[in-house]
């Protein structure tokens, strides 16, 4: 069934556009208090060290500088997972990582804060550090945390169907080791947060604390503020200024949150904290390199019988999401193909360097370049075509999939139809040029987890929608626009199930005094529960209205049709002269309401002195008597005659049935919805220089229903590109522990020169639990990117490259190791065709011999010392 | 992060700039006057704390730097003229292609607007263990480049190995070009092959006192054809992590003169010692291109500097030479 939307589904540009491309929009770094401070971080400069001793005294006698405040100020831990509360605002006893936080400077200005940090004094006592993850789960002594045995933060064990049963009964097994490199959200704006603490003006003693804040979170950021700072939930309000993009790297709380609050009440002043860039590589929570030992069996038909995969994730020092993105990384190995046997071993494990947490399609991404890649192998080696045999392993929904994850709406399959047909690939596959070739992989990913972090019964989302006598729709929501189109979304179906046009509604978002809960924006949650108790609370309101409307025009509720900033009786509609007719709104295809209508519209009506004469003209409209049409106003104000008030609240918690199974670590993966995407890449490879070019990718995504397609390309585009990122040239680069790249000119997110063209293909597999059938549609895309332009470089020049970022010298390597060329080890001595561990930059950290005064404290001075 | 406090100067003319740099320069030091001019090598730097000069000069007001001249020699190119000035005059596409090609490779079009042929000449050299911020230098430790008396990518070694990674000198070496230095005692040429040490720290030869105003291309090197091709990961922004120009003139169908110049991948840009000789009378075909790209390699002395790998950056060194040589006879 289509159904004629008039706001739905069309191309509409955000709500915000213009205030952030007029630079009008304020982000948080554009905000300033009177008498505020600001607040710069003191990092530890090394890896894992006991501190012996901190003395502040000389940064604090210095002239501008308020106070500095240290890890005894706000010692509680808190941590995004109840059961990983490991971190602390600034450390306390132990720093374990180069860039963990050890003091805050207020000062009354930047360059007197910079200068205040060289002024602390702290001693260190050094302990042996874990850069690797194979080899800090070996550690016996000096733990990164004292409570995690050989630094396993956490590891799972699963096994669903008869996997072993499913390995013998293959005709072929593939097996072998894959690794993906540590890679960072690089949002473009660097996190930022103002804190400032109200002084209670009879007591004088601090009151209430208002925290401004670059996150995708606020709810939780204001429990754990409460957490810390041991203040209730309530004398704390959040708000989320615009947000310069997240990916998942302020999807929890952010150390400076909640520095800048201790600050802020140490000070007794407002104090802001903005992160330079290398603060954000520290602060990280990005993707963790990873280590995947993938094992798959197929028949001849190129069916799977069996999976087995161990993942070990190099998760950084502290918890974060990592106990989440390891359960991910297991949990959609399901849900994409039909997989009958399953094995996972997933370990995450703690290394001494920034911590890892979630990013833009949180756990799936590396495991999905191993299976996809595996799949071309084997497809290759069965020599049956890699679209039909992604073909030959479809789920058959509605299902619930071996390891519980249940599957409704289901797209995958037109999704692989399109993209075929759209790149030519029955007719140009293995037929082109030599070093060009075409790639196919699929993906998929969650609309919001069907379980929250924190266990309870509360509603995912809640949003409420006050009406007032102007007219005007004003949507209460917690939801963080973040840059995907959240106010859009909300402002869209409040306005479609209102039939009022965009303009009247205004979205109050993401102030924890002013909207109710929201759990924010992370695991692609908000279209699909945010937009859902926006349709119910907006549904709720219609009836209020059609209640009363239906007794003005002495007509059945049902009767009634919302739509055009109207209210119609859908029985006499073309009746009636005078009415605008449905057919012809008078707002433009981008669902506006023109400014010239609402003037036909008021002379039509008589209504030409606005707001005051209502009364009089309702009065005219009772003598009129029946009606087949009220304008949208007319009718909320019989509405609020008729009620006393209009307001609507709605709701949405996951249904019951979608949470997934009941085995340790279920509570990961299961979604109410998936989306789906299937890709083709199009490259060329440079033989003699290992450089790869991506010339074009068709994406396809199952996103439900597009409430906004214009939005919905705009996400697919940004997932392609963010994972061709990953594929070609983004990674972070270590050396014992110390970021070698710790900025955007060395971490190199692709320019706007090798973008690819990217065309967007938008599948409608209308699901039944989303808000008008729409699903996630901002991270399903991303992981089948790095696969198919792994799989375009096998089909371009013939190698299997199973180390990722696919840099020209690893190419060249694999191809040079291919012809049987001279060995040149290009790699560090890393096969990226079977890479056995992480890779470590060349050269040598620490000195071996005097360094300068200021420099005692390297460890080969200090054995040389002692 | 925030720049040091210093003092701006803003002098209008050259002989102003000589007489403040003379007379700042006698007490300060390693906190020297540095000049500034499109600020996009230096701002970066003086924010991660490699330099915390007492004063910065700003040489943008000074009009006898500007532009692009024909002369009696050659073609003149005041230092403060800009990349992108470079890039697009018709001029020097014309007689040194080269060069407008090389500036065309630098950065991104925002940075070309900014920096300046002086400044790309001058360029600070780069490692990824110089190239970072005190914080993270302190963690990691100094080294001889900065506060440090030991070097991180030749363990053991002590000789700064920092890559000078500009790409225009490579152009301009390969055209004999000559720069034009001034300071309080007067003015001095020097070829620009001369300006350079081979050391990674001072790898200039510019007196604190001394201002460069100008690159003088010659005319004996005018109409050569030329190719400049960089390796770098993005196709824009990236500094150079291999460069290789190949300048040469041809009569009858054979090398008269051929110069072939490095950059990124040793502490100066170099000219290939032997190219000249084995590319003279010669026609260009695979082998000899080959035979040039070979010596090209054994040229580069690349180390850890940089995100690539040294050997990767030495083969592309090979690759590129060979491609820019054949390229260069071909066209």
């Amino acid at each position: 069934m289509t159904k004629d939307f008039s706001i739905i589904g069309k191309r509409i540009a955000m709500v915000d556009a213009a205030g952030k491309t007029s630079g009008a929009g304020k982000y948080t770094d554009d905000l300033s208090l009177p008498g505020m401070l600001v607040g710069k971080i003191l990092h530890s400069p090394y890896p894992h060290a006991r501190m012996k001793r901190i003395d502040t005294t000389r940064a604090e006698k210095l002239d501008g500088v308020v106070a500095v405040a240290t890890g005894k100020d706000a010692p509680n831990t808190y941590g995004i997972l109840p059961v990983g509360h490991d971190e602390r605002a600034l450390a306390v006893d132990k720093v374990r990582y180069v860039g963990d936080n050890v003091a805050c400077v207020a000062a009354l200005d930047e360059a007197t804060a910079d200068r205040a940090l060289e002024l602390i004094d702290v001693e260190y006592e050094l302990l042996p550090a874990y850069f690797d993850p194979e080899k800090a789960m070996k550690a016996e002594t000096d733990l990164i945390h004292d409570n995690k045995p050989h630094n396993i933060e956490k590891d799972y064990h699963h096994v669903f169907g008869d996997p072993e049963k499913g390995f013998a009964e293959a005709d072929h097994v593939a097996e072998a080791r894959f690794i993906a490199n540590e890679v960072t959200h690089a949002a473009m704006e660097p996190h930022s947060t103002l804190a400032a603490l109200e002084i209670d003006s009879q007591t004088g003693k601090p009151g209430r604390l208002t925290v401004w804040s670059s996150t995708q979170v606020p709810y939780y950021l204001q429990h754990k503020l409460s957490l810390v700072l041991e203040m209730p939930m309530s004398q704390i309000r959040v708000i989320k200024p615009l947000v310069g993009g997240g990916f998942g790297g302020k999807s929890e709380v952010i150390p400076l949150e909640i520095i800048a609050a201790i600050a802020a009440r140490k000070t007794r002043a407002p104090v802001k904290i903005t992160y330079t860039r290398e603060e954000v590589f520290w602060a990280h929570r990005g993707r963790p390199r990873t280590i995947i030992d993938l094992k798959t069996g197929v028949k001849n038909d190129g069916r799977i019988t069996a999976v087995k995969a161990r993942v070990v994730q190099d998760g950084g020092a502290y918890c974060s999401y990592g106990v989440v993105t390891i359960l991910y990384s297991g949990a959609l190995l399901g849900a994409l193909y039909d997989i009958p046997n399953i094995q996972y071993d997933g370990y995450r494990v703690l290394t001494n360097k920034p911590a890892c947490g979630a990013m833009r399609g949180h756990g799936t991404v590396n495991v999905r370049f191993a299976f996809e890649s595996q799949l071309d192998e084997l497809a290759a080696k069965l020599e049956v075509d890699p679209a039909v045999i992604r073909r030959r392993n479809l789920l058959q929904p509605p299902c619930v999939t071996i390891n519980g994850l249940r599957v409704q709406s289901y797209g995958l399959p037109e999704c692989i139809d399109r993209v075929v047909e759209r790149s030519g690939w029955k007719h140009r596959k293995g037929k082109l040029t030599r070093g060009r070739g075409l790639g196919i992989a699929c993906s998929h990913y969650v609309s919001g987890a069907a379980n929250s972090i924190i266990r309870s019964d509360m509603p995912h989302s809640t949003v409420n929608i006050k009406i007032d006598r102007d007219g005007g729709v004003v949507v209460y929501t917690g939801a963080a626009e973040i840059g995907q189109g959240s106010d859009t979304m909300t402002a869209q179906i409040a306005a479609e199930v209102l039939g009022c046009s965009l303009s009247r509604v205004k979205v109050v978002a993401a102030d924890t005094d002013l909207t109710p809960i929201d759990i924010g924006s992370y695991s692609s949650r908000v279209t699909f529960m945010a937009g859902n108790a926006t349709l119910r609370a907006a549904e709720e309101v219609k009836k209020q209205i059609a209640l009363a409307a239906a007794k003005k025009m002495n007509c059945a509720v049902e009767e009634l049709v919302f739509r055009d900033d109207g209210v119609f009786n859908s029985k006499s509609i073309n009746v009636g002269a005078g009415v605008p007719p449905v057919q012809a709104p008078g707002g433009d295809e981008r669902g506006r309401s023109s400014p010239h209508r609402s003037q036909d519209q008021a002379s039509v009506s008589g209504r030409v002195e606005g707001q005051i004469l209502r009364g009089s003209l309702q009065q005219q409209r009772n003598e009129e008597g029946p009606k087949d049409f009220m304008t949208f106003e007319e009718a909320v104000v019989a509405a609020i005659d008729f009620h006393g008030a209009l307001a609507g609240t709605g709701s949405y918690a996951p249904p019951p049935e979608a949470r997934g199974g009941k085995f340790k670590g279920a509570g990961v993966g299961p979604s109410p919805a998936y989306s789906y995407s299937a890709q083709v890449a199009e490259v060329t490879v440079d033989e003699d220089t290992g450089e790869v070019i991506v010339h074009k990718v068709w994406a396809a995504h199952d996103c439900g229903r597009a409430l906004n397609p214009v939005s919905v390309e705009g996400q697919i585009i940004g997932s392609v590109w963010m994972g061709m990122g990953q594929a070609l040239t983004e990674e972070m680069v270590w050396k014992d522990g110390l970021l070698m790249n710790p900025g955007l000119l060395e971490y190199r997110s692709p320019s706007s020169v090798e973008s690819p063209e990217v065309e967007p293909i938008i599948v409608e597999s209308i699901d039944p639990e989303g808000p008008f059938g729409a699903k996630e549609c901002s991270e399903g895309s991303l992981a089948a990117t790095i696969p198919a332009i792994a799989n375009a470089i096998y089909d371009a020049v013939g190698i299997r490259l199973r180390e990722a970022p696919f840099t020209p010298e690893r190419v060249l390597a694999a191809l040079r190791a291919k012809k049987n060329a001279k060995l040149l080890d290009l790699t560090e001595g890393i096969d990226p065709t079977a890479p056995e561990r992480f890779r470590e930059h060349g050269g040598a950290l620490w000195f071996k011999g005097k360094g300068p005064e200021r420099h005692a404290s390297d460890p080969a001075r200090r054995t040389e010392q002692a | 992060m925030s720049l040091p406090q210093f003092k701006l100067l803003r002098p209008r003319t050259v002989e102003e700039a000589v007489s403040l740099l003379a007379k700042q320069n006698a007490s300060e030091g390693l906190r020297a006057t540095r000049i500034v001019a499109g600020g996009t090598d230096l701002i970066p730097s003086m924010q991660q704390k490699l330099f915390e000069p007492q004063h910065v000069l700003d040489i943008r007001r000074i009009s006898q730097l500007q532009g692009i001249r024909q002369t009696e020699e050659g073609t003149e190119i005041g230092a403060l003229t800009t990349l992108t000035e470079v890039e697009h005059s018709d001029l020097l596409q014309k007689n040194y292609p080269v060069l407008t090609e090389a500036a065309r490779t630098v950065a991104s079009p925002i940075l070309r607007n900014m920096g300046t042929i002086g400044g790309n000449i001058c360029l600070d050299t780069r490692c990824l263990w110089y190239n970072q911020s005190l914080t993270w230098r302190k963690s990691c430790g100094f080294c001889i480049k900065k506060d440090g008396d030991l070097c991180h990518v030749a363990p053991g070694g002590t000789k700064c190995w920092a890559a000078f990674s500009a790409d225009t000198p490579a152009a301009l070496l390969c055209l004999n070009a000559e720069i034009e230095i001034a300071s309080s005692a007067g003015f001095r040429r020097t070829p620009l092959r001369e300006f350079y040490t081979g050391l990674g720290d001072s790898y200039r030869k510019l007196a604190p006192n001394e201002l460069l105003m100008r690159v003088i291309l010659p005319r004996s090197s005018a109409g050569y054809r030329g190719v400049y091709r960089k390796l770098r990961i993005r196709g824009s922004i990236d500094y150079p992590l291999a460069g290789v120009a190949v300048a040469l003139s041809r009569s009858n169908g054979n090398v008269s003169e051929a110069r072939i110049a490095l950059t990124a991948v040793n502490p100066a840009p170099v000219l290939v010692k032997g190219a000249s000789e084995l590319l003279a009378g010669k026609i260009v075909d695979e082998e000899l291109a080959e035979a040039i790209g070979d010596l090209a390699a054994r040229t580069a002395k690349p180390l850890t500097t940089s995100a690539l790998t040294p050997e990767y950056r030495r083969e592309m060194i090979r690759v590129f030479t060979k491609r820019a040589v054949l390229a260069v006879a071909s066209g």
